[in-house]
């Protein structure tokens, strides 16, 4: 089932729409030739008692004497933290959901994956000024806390990711990964470069670019007061004389975001506010090759 | 311009609706939060100045729009004047080229320029089956071909033509072009005469022509008037005139001259530049004011630095028509004489003195001639040859030595002053000098003695005076009347002419003796005054009439007083010059190079030539290329060439009788070009631009 953003603003409640959510990513990741590949070997650890028996490595045991379990990847503790923008410009909605409405469906829905397997999961609710934090933990009863979480956001003031991208430097001790909903639009040039540059502390970073469907396609045509929601701008014009010129610096933005990501190697998914979200996690995810 | 129906003008208020627009439109705009406003403050600001641009555009278009509407409902019109394709069907017809000097008017297109495309277009709308031909309206008018249908060689003719510098006689040439018709057998026959329709080409008090048929029958041809104005007034300005006179008052060699200029045009003039150039230097300038139709005189004077031929220019301030702000003369300056006065009678009082009067008189302010003066004994020392003229004042009769100088001198060129007195033996004069003067002395006639009480009523008085002779040229009116007003108490009476010689009496008593004797010898010349030149004999030296008599006598005696006679002609005319004897002119060369050939006119009258085709200075020279300075002259246009005044299209239309004049589509003097649907189209353009502009 896809859940277009008409069907899920229909449904009250962050858990209501994370777990229809992710009731249509596991049934799409059902359907994945992939499944079960994310189990995968990572390396040799000396047996120990309580460790399985099944993962015991006979051939090792004939070469060395000596008994190692093979460990593999989904066993190994994940630490993710869900980055949601909660700047004013991420209320602005023209089709049903705003941006951090479908921002924090996401954070909730990966969340809900993650604890659902075992991994930690925590949020950071972000703005100038502002960082809210539900550090990681991988119990179920965490998720109720991040679901809590994330429902009292409130888009409010200036973007500022710069400062974000610093904080969680410092707050992210080890390997972990960082899923980041976002519409990006920070006055800081270098705003993006810098939460990018986490990438380079051998953090695993997802980039949501939220962007809403008046902001991609400008669909104004009579003279109009535009007023800024994050401060006191407001600006008079007529739309149809300057559409074309919106359209190709907006463009022009998304490009060099999403080529920004690449280049750094993190994981870009710009997502609509309009489309099925359970549609962009399956997107995300098969990129990922079906695992978190 | 006229309007079928002016009313709609008033919809070209609506003009004004983008305007008002503009200015009180205050709808408020609607309030929408936008996320993305930093990407709208760019745009808007990437986009100001196109946008600011296509505002304007819009607005052009709309006040175009709206303005060009209305205008097009009131159904505007051109009146024009230009008559193209035949009314009465197929015809032979003869297109006259106006070549006046009003074609050479420009305004940046020089009017010929029009004339000539104008022919050539008269010459294309021609149908195939129409004969034709060109009359190129020149001096001697002349159809370039006969009538027929080869148009190469009549586009060939107009191409070739070129304007002239004088008034063409429009009315000669449109005779001239309706008799080269008489020979087409087709019944119809079209003038078609391309024109500036200026008064002074074309006169209306004569008949129009008319053609002939076959049979002789009196044939009326349509006319066809191309205005190569285009109704337009065609103002101008002319320098018509320049004179030049001696001026000694302000020193040697210094000449005053009077620019008259003429201002055609209906509005007036200030401060328009004149300029006055010698040998193509600008030496002098000036500035007139003319009133509207109006004529005015202005006068600059210039020294010389020297005798001999000079030209000079007047120069009015350029007009749209140039050929007639420029006037030149070719001016002999007088160069500078030497004369030997031979005193026969000394006297330390000036009064007394022989030739204390005439030393005066040729030494004079702005007199060219430098007098020495010797007495007898010492003279007949002196070398005749380093003097132009030599002046026996009663002096005794020369010895053999001198006498015979005295003739070789005058036989070279020199020219001989005698005048009588005391000392004047006649029968030892005509022993010595027998063969140089031009009639022997007879005897000595006392009239009265000038000491008796009633001498001033007896003396003898001049009768008569040849006027037309150069020394006596001034001598005019109450100058002439002081100069026969002299008294004479004494004079000499002569003989007959001597065998070979040729004498003028350029004055005579009332008793018909004559008092001045004028005569060529050899290269020379010979004056002989009958009486004293001193108050001995006469009160000549007295009266204002001497000091001009003597300078011209010496002037004449030297040849300066020909070089002095200016010769004017006008372009189109014949031109007179009177050579000397060793002069044989063959040609007269225009600045332009253009040659006019001299013939040599019966009895001595000189060579004439013409007509002359272009104003401006003219080089004489010989069959062998030697230029003849002296000979030179100028040529000027007729001021009637440059009154640009035009006929108006009624009165013309009135002297080619109505029903002959064919105007465009009407038939009437004039006809409309409807401008509406141009209108239209510029509203429909305006329309689609405007609505293009919207869309991007």
């Amino acid at each position: 089932m896809l859940l277009d953003a008409a069907t899920l603003s229909r449904l009250t409640g962050l858990k209501l729409r994370a777990r229809a959510v992710v009731e249509g990513v596991l049934s799409g990741l059902h359907k994945s030739p992939n499944q079960g590949q994310s189990v995968e070997f990572a390396e040799h650890k000396e047996y120990a008692p309580g460790d399985e028996l099944r993962h015991l490595d006979w051939k090792a045991y004939g070469k060395f004497d000596k008994f190692y379990v093979k460990r593999f990847e989904h066993e190994t503790n994940l630490r993710a933290v869900m980055v949601v923008d909660t700047s004013g410009s991420m209320g602005f909605g023209s089709a049903g959901l705003s941006k951090l409405d479908v921002g924090r469906v996401l954070a909730a829905t990966i969340a809900h994956l993650l604890i659902r397997q075992q991994d930690a999961a925590g949020v950071a609710l972000v703005a100038q000024g502002r960082f809210a934090e539900i550090p990681p933990r991988s119990t179920a009863g965490h998720l109720g806390s991040v679901l809590e979480a994330l429902e009292s956001a409130v888009p409010k003031g200036l973007t500022d990711l710069a400062m974000t991208a610093d904080t969680l430097a410092e707050k992210l001790p080890r390997r972990s990964l960082v899923c980041v909903f976002s519409d990006f639009f920070d006055e800081r040039q270098d705003a993006l470069k810098r939460i990018l540059a986490l990438r380079s502390r051998k953090h695993d970073v997802a980039v949501f670019h939220l962007v809403d469907k008046a902001e991609l396609e400008f669909p104004f045509d009579d003279p109009t007061l535009f007023l800024s929601m994050e401060d006191d701008r407001r600006v008079e014009v007529n739309p149809r004389e300057i559409k074309e010129s919106y359209l190709e610096e907006f463009h022009r933005f998304l490009e060099s975001t999403r080529d920004a990501c690449r280049a750094a190697d993190c994981d870009y998914e710009r997502v609509r506010t309009d489309e099925p979200l359970d549609e962009v996690l399956l997107r995300f995810l098969g990129r990922r090759g079906g695992k978190l | 311009m006229t309007f079928g129906q002016p009313w709609f003008l008033l919809g070209t208020l609506a003009a004004l609706i983008p305007l008002l627009v503009h200015l009180f439109d205050r709808r408020r705009p609607r309030e929408v939060p936008f996320a993305a406003l930093d990407f709208v403050l760019r745009s808007q600001k990437r986009t100001a100045s196109r946008l600011r641009l296509k505002r304007l555009l819009l607005y052009l278009l709309r006040t175009l729009l709206l303005l060009a509407v209305p205008i097009a409902l009131a159904k505007p019109s051109f009146a024009t004047t230009d008559l193209a394709a035949s009314r009465r069907g197929v015809a032979a017809t003869a297109i006259v080229l106006d070549t006046s000097l009003a074609l050479r008017w420009t305004d940046g297109t020089r009017l010929f320029d029009v004339a000539k495309d104008e022919a050539k277009s008269a010459l294309r709308d021609l149908a195939p089956e129409e004969p034709a031909t060109v009359v190129i309206c020149a001096h001697n008018p002349v159809a370039t071909a006969p009538v027929g249908f080869e148009r190469t060689r009549l586009m060939t003719a107009i191409d070739e033509a070129t304007p002239g510098f004088e008034a063409a006689d429009l009315n000669r040439c449109l005779e001239v072009a309706a008799r080269s018709l008489d020979d087409s057998p087709l019944p119809n026959r079209r003038l078609v005469l391309v024109s500036a329709l200026t008064q002074g080409s074309l006169r209306l008090e004569q008949p129009p022509p008319l053609g002939a048929g076959i049979k002789g029958e009196k044939l009326k041809p349509e006319f066809v008037v191309r205005d190569v104005a285009k109704g337009r007034e065609l103002p101008n300005r002319a320098l018509v005139d320049v004179r030049a006179e001696a001026a000694p008052q302000l020193g040697p060699r210094a000449w005053q001259f009077t620019f008259t200029v003429r201002n055609f045009a209906k509005e007036a003039a200030r401060d328009v530049e004149l300029l006055l150039e010698v040998d193509g230097q600008v030496v002098q300038k000036g500035f007139v004011d003319l009133a509207a139709e109006g004529t005015t005189q202005k006068m600059l004077s210039w020294r010389f630095a020297k005798g001999g031929v000079a030209t000079v220019t007047g120069r009015l301030a350029g007009d749209a028509l140039q050929e007639d702000d420029a006037h030149s003369l070719v001016l002999s300056v007088p160069r500078e004489l030497t004369a030997l006065i031979i005193n026969g009678s000394p006297s330390p009082q000036k009064y007394k003195d022989e030739a204390f009067f005439t030393e005066a008189a040729l030494s004079a302010t702005g007199s060219p001639v430098r007098a020495v003066v010797r007495d007898a004994d010492a003279a007949w020392k002196e070398k005749f040859g380093s003097y132009d003229v030599i002046l026996l004042l009663n002096v005794e009769a020369p010895p053999a030595e001198a006498a015979r100088a005295l003739g070789e001198f005058v036989d070279n060129g020199g020219g001989l002053f005698i005048s009588m007195g005391d000392r004047v033996d006649p029968d030892a004069w005509n022993q010595s000098m027998g063969g140089v003067l031009p009639r022997k002395l007879r005897v000595v006639k006392t009239a009265v003695e000038p000491n008796q009480p009633d001498a001033t009523t007896r003396a003898a008085r001049l009768a008569q005076v040849a006027i037309n002779h150069p020394v006596m040229l001034p001598f005019t009116g109450r100058a002439r009347e002081g100069l026969l007003s002299t008294r004479y108490y004494r004079y000499a009476l002569f003989e007959g002419d001597a065998q070979g010689m040729e004498t003028e009496v350029l004055g005579t008593m009332d008793d018909g003796a004559p008092v001045f004797l004028a005569s060529r010898r050899g290269k020379g010349r010979l004056f002989v005054f009958a009486s004293t030149v001193d108050r001995d004999w006469s009160d000549l030296p007295i009266r204002t009439s001497f000091l001009p008599l003597m300078q011209r006598v010496a002037g004449w005696l030297t040849g300066t007083l020909d070089e002095r006679e200016e010769v004017r002609a006008k372009v189109g005319e014949t031109v007179v010059l009177k050579p000397e004897a060793n002069q044989s002119p063959a040609w007269a060369r225009a600045g332009s190079g253009a040659e006019v050939a001299l013939t040599v006119l019966p009895q001595g009258g000189g060579v004439t030539g013409g007509p002359l085709p272009e104003p401006g200075p003219y080089l004489v020279v010989d069959a062998k290329g030697t230029t003849l300075e002296r000979l030179g002259f100028a040529v000027s246009i007729d001021a009637g060439a440059s009154n640009l005044a035009r006929h108006s299209l009624e009165a013309l239309s009135e002297w080619l009788g109505e029903e002959s004049v064919r105007t465009a589509g009407s038939g009437g003097p004039e006809s409309s070009t409807p401008l509406w649907t141009w209108l239209i189209t510029l509203a429909v353009i305006a329309f689609f631009l405007e609505g293009l502009l919207l869309r991007k």
